[in-house]
Formats: structure tokens, C-alpha cells, sequence
């Protein structure tokens, strides 16, 4: 198939998919049986029926649902995500505002992880059921399974308090300004302009949450590396290929790696898609102003428009990302471009 | 590909190495700079919109309003931009005459003008502080420093809502220029949200959402200059994480740390605690319907309970007072420790006797499996139900999930229960809630006006539609001595609230309606 035909029918699956998310994101959030009066006004603006009415005026609350659906699928269309009920202010911008945030604390969580979980994906396959496989698989399990929230403010407790050797919670020191924004990463941001003291600062805050964020991702990354691995280190042509009397490293790192990788690159994007959706706990503790805690505050508000917005980014990122990882496909997995 | 990369890898750590070098000599300033953590709960610094725990602590230092509270707590009503104020003889007109000093950040005087705007401007905005502004019919300048303020029926606590952060008197020349109107067309929000339009003691330098707000001071105050110069209020959503931020010196001050944290913290000689009793009464209900009720519907049996309780323990638990009566300590008029019961156990036993009870009874308590402000509800009611048993009175603790323990309290279908309440407004008049006629009283407990002894009922009208502040409180104290002897509550503490900050930081005060005055913080 060529490439071109097999990107058109993978962007073809996105449309209905995102248009079914806002349509289940929208009647789910409809449905919770609780009225958001409760949650956005104060107790005793409750006995108020003209400050009730102005409320739902206001929000268009005062409209049947599937009204509301349409009018929210037209402004859509043309760009607009609506206000939020919470922040008073364009979700669009709010969005702007906290996802680059995230999607810079995902990235870096993500490459820690794959460094990490592949690394010891391989060691533990290699040197399969010996000492480091036993020690590797032991870590991975602790951890896919050690509480983020417990590690976190462990690692906070260890590194920032008792030893003082990384910044503590937030993205930059208080009396720090924002580099000037191009991508709204600080990390990059910063060196672009040229400001070092603001890098050195940014990298320091950024340093613990996604070592805690890659961990989670690694312990996952590495158990499907190693069981990829060995199936493949098993498969006649590695025999072949030590039989020629090539080096092991080669061998593992040559042959048998690439065709390895595949399910790995899915675990990866998952996790990535998982990460930029806003890792609600790691956000917390670190006090990182993230998409996550958007959601978070969001959902407990019934922000019914920031939940709209805030679903159909997760699920353009999800189909993004697994947009991504299907072109991947096609250039590690020769069979699908020869099907 | 792999390989270069790990060749660079040296390379790149000592550069991350001498950038962090470089950022730790980056700041060295000579301001006063405060840094607070806390978990923001801001929806708007415009005070006709924001109303949040957060909203009221920048408001409070960016803004001032007509009259306001002493430093510490509500007891009584002092004056701030108005220097003094008359109610008419009906009580409907209250005039206040404005201070010659006020002004905004920028020179200008506070005229009658800017409060009326303001006034109006919360009404019409309809947001969520508006419903304070519903007893006021009207407002108007009289000259260019006084103001006029007619309500739609007499009402002696009025003055009590003034100091709250709604109330913010706007500069109206500056709301106007940037979009504000005192209709329903005002946008001026995303304005007041970038700096504030006050005469305050701070001004509002920016806010991000969800990250900081930062106060710099504001050189036109008239007050006592504040000692910090620019305050920054970072967004640390949580408690635990604050802990951390203040253990290693980067906060000087955590607003919302739990009790276990506060305790963790104690004999820590860098951190210092401040604690003092918040305005949370806890307290026991006992239905007069006898068929909800049972022996605890008995007036005698619910003053012996008053009696039988250990209220020294209650302090030994969660510190704070043993309040008068259910009116908190820290409001006008409030009975404190020196007027409140202490405890009796013969004339609890003797109270029983007479009231046909000699050798006690066995009753079921309610109450929500619950901790409020660090308050474990299950710890107290196991209190209580040791505290009952020295007088004979059997109790069997029924625990209940929050939600539903609330429906049996809010329809009045609980005969003995445990609870806790918060004034709704920060006046004696809350404690009307509690005699007959009142949400709690009448609701909760049929402790009804019809058949309540007519001497109580004309109290009561009469403490309502007093004026007179000195008349007002003396109403209150007869009121109370008549909740001590024949109510049907029996409260037993007022918990303190705890704070945990820099032990080189001074003058800090909880304050039960804007929770933290940042003017007041120096070191």
C-alpha cells in the first residue's frame, strides 16, 4: 500500500471518533444527577431564584440538552470551546495556558521512561532469568504498582528538603519571571532566549516530577521490551544470524531489537497520551499547572464547558498520538507496506 | 545515533550542572518579599464576581470597604473608608461619612461616587457575592463624601456584611475606562483580574491562574505601611507539598496545612505554630419531639446533658474554648469560657432524678463519620459516650456517611445527634438559628415557635429589630442565659484553627471573614 493511501484512511478514522467523544463527553456530563448551581454558587445565593436564573442564563443552562449540543457542535466548528463556568475565561485559552505545561513534563516524564524501560527491557532479556533480569522485573513491578503519590513526595522529601539539590514545587522559582513564550516550554523557551539562570532553574523543578512520571511509564515499557525481546530472540532468523558468527551486540542491538520494538512504540504512545492527558497526582503534588488539574478542578465543579474542552483535546491527543504510532508502523513493519 | 549520544552525555550534564550554579546566584533582591503557599481557589479578583477563600485574602489587602471587623475577630464594627455613619430612626437609611484620607493607588480621593458605583455594580452583575447586596433598595451620593444607604427592611445586622471583600470600594474612573458599567453589560473582570482598582494596603500586581499572585506594595496608603514589600501567593494544591516547600525555606507561610502535618512539625526550632479558636462550634442536638427525641426531648434532661459533659476534655482533644452557647466566641456578644457551664456531675444525677430518670437511660446518637478542620467527629462522640455514661446515660454511637447523616439532620428526623455549624453571618443575630423560629431550632430539632413560652418569642423580635449596638448585645446575653438553662442544644467546643509559617514571621492572625490580613505580616 503506499503511504499516502495509508495515511488518508488512518485520518479518516479520526473524524467520527472525535465527533463520537463530544457527543458521549457531552451527555455523560449532562447526566451526573446534580445541578451545577450546587457547585458554583455560594450556599446561600441558593435561596436567590433571580440570582438562579441568572446563572443558568448565563451558562445556557436554561436550554434542553441536545439545544445546547448543537449550539456547542457549531461554535466548535468555528473555533470556539466556550467559557469556562470556573476560570471566567475562554477554555481555548485556558487550554493554551496549562497544556503546554503538561505536554513539556509528559515529554521529558516519557523520555526518562524510555531511556529507562528499554535499557533495562534489554538487560533483563539478555540476560534472561539470571540476577539483573530477576532485579530488573522486581523494579519494574515496584514500579507500575508503587503509589506516584507516596513516591512523589518521597522523592520530594529526599531531594528537595533533606538534601536541597532540586527545586521544589511549581515550574520556576517565584521571584523568577517566564522566559519569553514561543512554545510555553520553559525549558526551551528559556534557551532560546538565551537565559541560562531561567534553564538551570527550569530544569531543576522539571527534574523530579518527570522522573516520576517516567518511572511509572518504564516499569511498563520495560516488561513489554523484555517479553518482545525474547520472542523475538527466539524467532530462526537470530539463530541465522548468530550462526554467521556476528557479535552478540549486533545481533540483540541489529536484529533483533528493531523487529522488538513494535508493541514497545504502542506501549509508548499510550503512555505518552496517558501522560499528556494530565497526570492529575503527579500535577498536584508538584503544583504543576497542567491540563490535569484543570480536568480535576473541572469536573468537580460540573465545568460543563471546560469538560467538553478539556475531553475532546484528550481524545484528539489519543487519536494523535495513535495517528503517529500506526505511520510508525509502516516504517518498522515492512508487511504493511507490502500488503 | 546512540552512541553520539552517549558521548555528549558528559557534555550535557556539566552544562545543566553550571546552569544551576548560574541560577542559584540569580536572585539576590533587596525587597521584602513574603512567599505563601497556598491551594488557590480564586474564580476572580473582581469583587463583584470572586468569591473564594483566596478571592477574600487579596481583596482584603488590595481593597478597603466602608466599615470593617477588629484584626482579630467580628465583635465589633470599626470604621475604615467611612470615618463615621448614622442609621435613621426606622433603621432603613444608614449614612456614612467618608474619611478626608481615602485614596486610591494612584492620588485620588474615595468619593461617595466610587462607593455608590461599586454598590451597584455588585447588584447588577448578579455574581455569586450579589445575594449580600439583597436587602439594599438603593444607594446614593449625598455630597462628595457621603453615602446613603437605604434598605428594603430594617435589618441591625447589615453593618456585619459590609466588611465582606464584595463590598470593595472600585475606583469607578478607572472600572469605567476599562469597560466596567454598573449594568449588566460590565467587562471589566479581566481588568480587575490583571491589577486591582483599590485602596488597599497592596496592589495587585499580576495573578496567574492556578500558579501566583503577586502583591507589591501600594505607596499611596494611608494606613501603616505594611513591612513586605511585594507578596507572593503561590498556588501549591497540596498541604503535603506545602509542608515540604515550608521545611526547606522556600515559603515563609502555609496556609492549609492538616492538623497531623502541624504536628509533625512541632519542635521543628525553624517553623513556628500559631493557633486560636476558629469559628466552628460543635455541639449536640436533642429533638424536643418527644416521639423523635425520647428523654432527651426533656428540658431537664438536656440541661443535665449540658452538665454531664467534660468540656476541659474537649480542649485537651482539639484545644480551642468551651463556648457559652451555640453563639461563637469571637462575635459580638458571645458568652466566652467565664460564662459558659461548667461541668456538674451531681447536679447532672439530680437534674435526671427530677426528671424521672434516676437511673438513666439508653440512647442512640447520630452523627456524620467526619473530620472538619482536623476535628475527628468519631474521637468526640466516643467522648460522649463515656463523658453520658458517668451520669447513667447509655449511649450507642451510630456513625453515618456525611450525605445521609445530613438528610436526617436538615429534615429534623435525628433524635440525639452530634453536629457542627459555622456562622453564616458574622453578627449575634446567627444565633437566632438556634431558639425557636430559627433553621436549627425549629428544622432540625421541633423546637418550635408555637408553644415556646411567649416571654422568649418577644425576646427574640425584640433582639432582631434592635439598633441600638450596646441594647443589641444585652438582648443577646438574655437570650443566651435562656439557651444555657432550658435549650435544646448542648454545645462543647469551639476547636482552634492551626497555621504553620516561619518561625521569623510575625503578626499572624486568623481572622473569621478574610481569614488572613497580609498587611498585618511583618518579621
Amino acid at each position: 500500500m503506499p503511504f499516502y493511501l495509508y495515511f488518508l484512511r488512518r485520518l479518516l478514522f479520526v473524524i467520527p471518533t472525535l465527533i463520537g467523544i463530544t457527543a458521549a463527553a457531552f451527555f455523560i456530563a449532562n447526566a451526573i444527577p446534580s445541578d451545577p448551581i450546587n457547585t458554583n454558587l455560594p450556599q446561600s445565593a441558593l435561596n436567590n431564584p433571580e440570582m438562579i436564573a441568572a446563572f443558568r442564563e448565563r451558562w445556557g443552562l436554561d436550554k434542553p440538552p441536545v439545544e445546547r449540543y448543537f449550539t456547542y457542535l457549531s461554535n466548535l466548528v468555528q473555533g470556539d470551546l466556550g467559557t469556562s463556568i470556573k476560570t471566567h475565561k475562554p477554555v481555548a485559552d485556558d487550554i493554551r495556558r496549562f497544556l503546554p505545561a503538561t505536554a513539556e513534563l509528559a515529554t521529558y516524564g516519557t523520555l526518562f521512561g524510555i531511556a529507562i524501560g528499554v535499557g533495562f527491557g534489554i538487560i533483563s532479556a539478555v540476560w534472561r532469568n539470571s540476577f539483573p533480569d530477576y532485579l530488573v522485573r522486581i523494579l519494574s513491578l515496584i514500579g507500575v504498582s508503587f503509589p506516584v503519590f507516596l513516591l512523589a513526595l518521597l522523592a520530594l522529601q529526599v531531594f528537595y528538603v533533606n538534601l536541597g539539590i532540586t527545586a521544589g514545587p511549581g515550574r520556576l522559582g517565584v521571584k523568577l519571571d517566564d522566559p519569553p513564550a514561543v512554545t510555553g516550554w520553559f525549558t526551551v523557551d528559556a534557551l532560546l532566549a538565551g537565559q541560562f539562570s531561567v534553564l538551570g532553574d527550569a530544569l531543576s523543578h522539571i527534574i523530579l516530577p518527570s522522573i516520576i512520571l517516567g518511572l511509572y511509564s518504564s516499569g511498563i515499557i520495560a516488561r513489554i521490551t523484555r517479553s518482545s525481546l525474547l520472542e523475538v530472540l527466539g524467532a530462526d532468523y537470530i539463530r541465522t544470524a548468530r550462526a554467521k558468527g556476528l557479535s552478540e551486540r549486533l545481533v540483540v542491538g541489529r536484529h533483533a531489537l528493531r523487529n522488538a520494538l513494535i508493541p514497545v512504540v504502542t506501549v509508548i504512545g499510550l503512555s505518552y497520551g496517558n501522560l499528556l492527558s494530565g497526570a492529575v497526582l503527579t500535577e498536584s503534588i508538584f503544583a504543576w499547572p497542567g491540563i490535569g488539574r484543570y480536568m480535576f478542578r473541572a469536573s468537580t465543579s460540573q465545568d460543563f464547558p471546560a469538560i467538553m474542552g478539556v475531553s475532546i483535546l484528550i481524545a484528539a491527543i489519543y487519536v494523535g498520538v495513535n495517528f503517529i504510532v500506526d505511520i510508525l508502523y509502516y516504517f518498522l513493519d515492512p508487511r504493511i507496506r507490502l500488503a | 545515533m546512540r552512541g553520539s549520544f552517549l558521548r555528549k552525555l558528559p557534555a550535557l550534564l556539566l552544562a545543566l550542572v553550571l546552569a544551576l550554579l548560574i541560577s542559584t546566584t540569580a536572585f539576590a533582591q533587596d525587597e521584602k518579599v513574603l512567599v505563601i503557599g497556598h491551594a488557590e481557589s480564586t474564580d476572580s479578583l473582581d469583587p463583584a464576581r470572586g468569591y473564594t477563600q483566596t478571592t477574600g485574602i487579596v481583596l482584603k489587602a488590595t481593597y478597603q470597604t466602608l466599615v470593617t471587623f477588629p484584626a482579630a475577630d467580628a465583635s465589633s464594627i470599626e470604621p475604615e473608608l467611612a470615618e463615621s455613619w448614622t442609621v435613621s430612626e426606622d433603621g432603613l437609611t444608614y449614612t456614612f461619612m467618608l474619611s478626608a484620607d481615602a485614596a486610591f493607588a494612584d492620588g485620588h480621593p474615595v468619593t461617595a461616587d466610587d462607593v455608590v458605583f461599586s454598590i451597584n455594580r455588585l447588584k447588577a452583575i448578579k455574581g455569586n457575592p450579589a445575594f449580600l447586596a439583597d436587602g439594599i433598595a438603593s444607594v446614593s451620593a449625598v455630597d462628595a463624601s457621603t453615602v446613603a444607604i437605604t434598605l428594603t427592611a430594617a435589618s441591625p445586622s447589615f453593618l456585619s456584611l459590609l466588611p465582606n471583600s464584595a463590598f470593595s470600594v472600585v475606583d469607578s474612573e478607572a472600572v469605567k475606562a476599562n469597560g466596567g458599567t454598573d449594568g449588566e453589560d460590565d467587562a471589566a473582570e479581566a481588568y480587575l483580574n490583571g491589577t486591582s482598582a483599590g485602596s488597599g494596603a497592596y496592589i495587585l500586581e499580576s495573578w496567574e491562574p492556578q500558579v501566583e499572585t503577586v502583591l507589591v506594595r501600594n505607596a499611596a496608603y494611608k494606613g501603616a505601611a505594611p513591612h513586605f514589600d511585594r507578596i507572593i501567593i503561590q498556588n501549591i494544591p497540596e498541604p503535603a507539598t506545602q509542608k515540604t516547600a515550608l521545611e526547606a525555606g522556600d515559603i515563609g507561610l502555609a496556609l492549609d496545612l492538616t492538623s497531623d502535618q502541624i504536628s509533625a512539625l512541632k519542635g521543628n526550632a525553624d517553623i513556628a505554630i500559631a493557633s486560636g479558636p476558629a469559628n466552628i462550634i460543635h455541639f449536640l442536638l436533642m429533638n424536643r419531639d418527644e416521639s423523635i427525641g425520647g428523654p432527651v426531648s426533656n428540658p431537664q434532661v438536656a440541661q443535665a446533658i449540658r452538665y454531664a459533659l467534660d468540656y476541659e476534655g474537649y480542649k485537651a482533644l482539639w484545644g480551642g474554648v468551651a463556648p457559652g452557647t451555640n453563639l461563637a466566641v469571637g462575635l459580638a456578644g458571645a458568652f466566652g469560657e467565664d460564662k459558659a457551664i461548667q461541668r456538674d456531675l451531681d447536679k447532672a444525677k439530680a437534674l435526671l432524678a427530677e426528671a424521672g430518670y434516676p437511673d438513666g437511660f439508653e440512647i442512640t446518637l447520630d452523627y456524620p463519620d467526619f473530620s472538619f478542620q482536623g476535628v475527628n467527629m468519631n474521637t468526640n462522640a466516643q467522648k460522649i459516650q463515656a463523658d453520658l455514661a458517668e451520669v447513667g446515660i447509655v449511649v450507642t454511637l451510630n456513625p453515618g456517611d456525611l450525605g445521609t447523616a445530613l438528610d436526617g439532620y436538615r429534615n429534623g428526623t435525628q433524635g440525639f445527634a452530634y453536629w457542627f455549624w459555622g456562622p453564616d453571618k458574622l453578627d449575634p443575630e446567627d444565633f437566632l438559628a438556634f431558639l425557636p423560629g430559627g433553621k436549627v431550632a425549629s428544622d432540625r430539632t421541633k423546637w418550635l415557635a408555637e408553644g415556646a413560652d411567649q416571654s422568649l418569642l418577644d425576646l427574640i423580635a425584640q433582639a432582631k429589630g434592635e439598633l441600638d449596638p450596646a441594647k443589641r448585645i444585652d438582648l443577646y446575653g438574655q437570650l443566651q442565659v435562656i439557651a444555657q438553662e432550658s435549650g435544646a442544644f448542648a454545645p462543647f467546643n469551639q476547636p482552634d484553627i492551626q497555621t504553620a509559617f516561619a518561625a521569623t514571621l510575625k503578626g499572624y492572625v486568623w481572622h473569621p471573614q478574610w481569614l488572613l490580613d497580609l498587611a498585618l505580616l511583618s518579621e
